[in-house]
């Protein structure tokens, strides 16, 4: 009797396993189905963007913003005359997801340009096929290396190594010596200990120790009590929400008692509906949308922002994030390239390359050599205080 | 150094005591009715996502967390009376297709409901507590607490009372309890009922610092399975042992090896387990132990 029913679980644990890797996934994108391409037709757009999974707090907004922004322009009638179809499809926040979702897009819907994804790690997936389709793209995550060295990549969101140098030279200024830094284990803090050593250097600050954590972790307990026995005088925690946003809980519930900056990551309000009273404090840099209302106001990007946040809140009962930011300076860098050089891939391209705009995430001037566009000036510091952000003035 | 070890030991205990909740509702589930509930990491996080939404929505926390409880026990029961007690003949592989589509059928529900976002219940009444240098977050109590009472509830129940006894006698000797009258029907409407129960009650008690998702079920449910090998699939004790057991060398792993590697643990712990020891951590194994 002993015998037979060990042997019995023994397959039953196996076929679990194997079910619950391969089926724990479903797909929400809302896609629309495409004509067979016509030169007349409308024009296509389309998006890969982590709208479930761990970049939901991105995906979610940055999806709002675009649908919300195709019916604006199909309402107000296209791109001289021709509709604008958008396709958004979810790469469920992987790597393979994205990537499959691009050559769709490129294949099958035969878009004209794609936008995403909302994640570095996805969107370095894209590339390749972007690049190789000739296709152009617009990332709206983070990670230098999604644009370095591409002839058809772009991003809208800050480059990591403009944050962090806001970041630095602020330690700098407190006179801090000694950073410790808890960054998200995926693409979005790759490099990001390399880049600190280096900028950390020119500054007399030196990287004491680095902790990784999984986007999906909700534990950040032996990540915290290492910081906490470190030697070092302020700590950079480097990820997006919810798992940014718990990493600053469980910092203040283990009373690690340290300075922290976060990364423009958790520029939503995720970051509160996860942290708590324990975000309080926290300073980040950031782009401008979040502290509208405290910018003087000549402020150039103030006029954008305000109508931004005004059709945001109309459509969806709620503020935009920083993210829906990326995805409304994507479209409309998209969308004034096409109206300039219209659809055909290589115009579209260099016309990019020229693109400037002022935005949500800041005043982007691309050029042949800088496919992002925006400099330390796109960033400003804010400090958490009860759920919301104060600008540190200058 | 040693701080550091013990909060290490304390945040997995604290995890261990979700996995051993989840573990005891398996177990309950498998003992009577031979069915492998994937769908137990489901009941989890729709009771956390579920008392989030009601406390959002303004119910004081008690009320909504009590209200999500009872109706994740619900749900289970609904389960086992519109699914599992309509097949006639229940192969093990059978039951795990069947409460596969379960758990993806809530994962779809939770997404279509609440968003792809995570969502957290408030954290309960209390506050943290240093030691020595240990924090001790006053949630974790609440966690560690639910073990001792719901789980150890549970084990008194079978152990002490009629109706534990008569659930204990399903799984040993089926046919012999059909003949001296314990129905059959009312054992697996009972062990269902104290999956989702157990369920629903990790589900809160975890949400307010783990948050709550709606495809955050797989993984947690996974971890309760491996705890419940480990309690060779019919001791409750050795289960619970073996949750806290893998809670904490799960954070022990992060803290000293790699974060990286922390789920891992517990799938090497499992295929471990199932090549070595399949009887898991019981030590003189009947033929049931419950």
């Amino acid at each position: 009797m002993k015998k037979s029913r060990m042997r019995f679980i023994a397959p039953i644990a196996v076929i679990t396993a194997l079910a619950l890797t391969g089926c724990s996934t479903s797909n929400l994108g809302g896609t629309a189905e495409a004509d067979p391409a016509a030169e007349a037709g409308p024009i296509k757009i389309g998006a890969v963007l982590d709208v479930t999974g761990v970049g939901a707090s991105l995906g979610v907004p940055e999806q709002n913003t675009l649908t919300m922004l195709a019916k604006q322009l199909n309402d107000d009638g296209g791109i001289g005359g021709r509709d604008v179809e958008l396709t958004i499809i979810d790469n469920q926040s992987t790597e393979d997801g994205a990537a499959k979702a691009t050559s769709k897009l490129i294949e099958s819907d035969k878009v004209d340009i794609i936008i995403g994804a909302s994640r570095t790690g996805p969107s370095l997936a894209m590339r390749p096929i972007a690049e190789a389709a000739k296709i152009p793209m617009i990332s709206v995550a983070a990670n230098v290396a999604i644009v370095e060295g591409s002839e058809w990549v772009f991003k809208t969101a800050q480059n990591d190594v403009v944050v962090l140098e806001r970041i630095l030279d602020d330690a700098e200024a407190k006179g801090y010596t000694k950073v410790a830094l808890v960054r998200d284990a995926s693409g979005f803090g790759e490099g990001v200990a390399e880049y600190i050593t280096d900028l950390g250097a020119e500054r007399g600050i030196t990287l004491t120790m680095t902790e990784a954590f999984e986007p999906s972790a909700t534990d950040f307990t032996p990540q915290m009590t290492n910081v906490r026995g470190s030697d070092s005088d302020a700590v950079i925690i480097w990820g997006i929400n919810p798992s940014a946003g718990l990493a600053q809980k469980a910092y203040a519930q283990l009373s690690v008692n340290k300075p922290v900056y976060h990364s423009h990551g958790i520029s939503n309000q995720a970051f509160f509906d996860a942290a708590g009273d324990a975000a309080n404090g926290v300073v980040a840099p950031m782009g401008r949308l979040l502290v509208a209302d405290q910018l003087e106001a000549d402020n150039s990007q103030r006029e954008v922002i305000e109508k931004f946040q005004a059709d945001y809140s109309a459509a969806y009962g709620e503020q935009p994030s920083g993210f829906a930011g990326h995805a409304f300076d994507a479209w409309h860098i998209a969308v004034n390239a096409i109206e300039a050089a219209g659809t055909d891939a290589d115009a579209l391209r260099d016309e990019l390359e020229s693109a400037e705009w002022t935005g949500i995430s800041g005043v982007f001037q691309m050029t042949a050599k800088n496919h992002s566009g925006l400099d330390a000036s796109a960033l400003i510091l804010a400090e958490a205080e009860d759920g919301r952000w104060n600008l540190i003035k200058d | 150094m040693l701080t550091d070890f013990l909060q290490l030991t304390v945040a997995g205990l604290s995890q261990g005591s979700v996995y051993a909740l989840l573990a005891v509702g398996l177990i309950a589930v498998y003992t009577v009715r031979h069915v492998i509930n994937i769908a137990q990491g489901e009941f989890a996080m729709l009771a956390g996502l579920g008392s989030a939404w009601l406390a959002a929505a303004g119910m004081p926390l008690l009320l909504a967390i009590l209200v999500a409880i009872l109706s994740v026990t619900l749900v289970a029961i609904a389960m086992e009376r519109l699914i599992i007690a309509r097949v006639k003949k229940l192969t093990p592989l059978i039951s795990i297709i069947l409460t596969l589509g379960v758990s993806t059928l809530l994962q779809a529900i939770m997404l279509l409901a609440w968003g792809p976002e995570a969502k957290g219940v408030p954290l309960f009444p209390g506050t943290n507590l240093l030691i020595g240098g240990v924090s001790i977050r006053s949630q974790e109590f609440w966690m560690i607490g639910a073990l001792v009472v719901v789980g150890g509830g549970i084990v008194l129940f079978y152990e002490k009372s009629r109706w534990g006894k008569a659930l204990r006698a399903c799984a040993e000797q089926p046919v012999a309890a059909r003949i001296v009258g314990i129905s059959p029907v009312t054992a697996s409407v009972l062990a269902f009922a104290i999956a989702g129960f157990v369920g629903g009650v990790a589900g809160v008690v975890a949400s307010p610092i783990y948050l709550s998702l709606w495809s955050g079920g797989v993984l947690l449910g996974l971890k309760g399975f491996v705890a419940a090998v480990l309690g060779g699939f019919v001791s409750f004790r050795a289960a619970i042992v073996g949750a806290l057991l893998l809670g904490v060398i799960e954070a022990y792993v992060a803290g000293y090896v790699s974060s990286g590697l922390r789920d891992g643990a517990a799938f090497l712990i499992l295929i471990l387990v199932l090549v070595v020891r399949p009887q898991g951590l019981v030590l003189k194994p009947t033929a049931v132990r419950v």
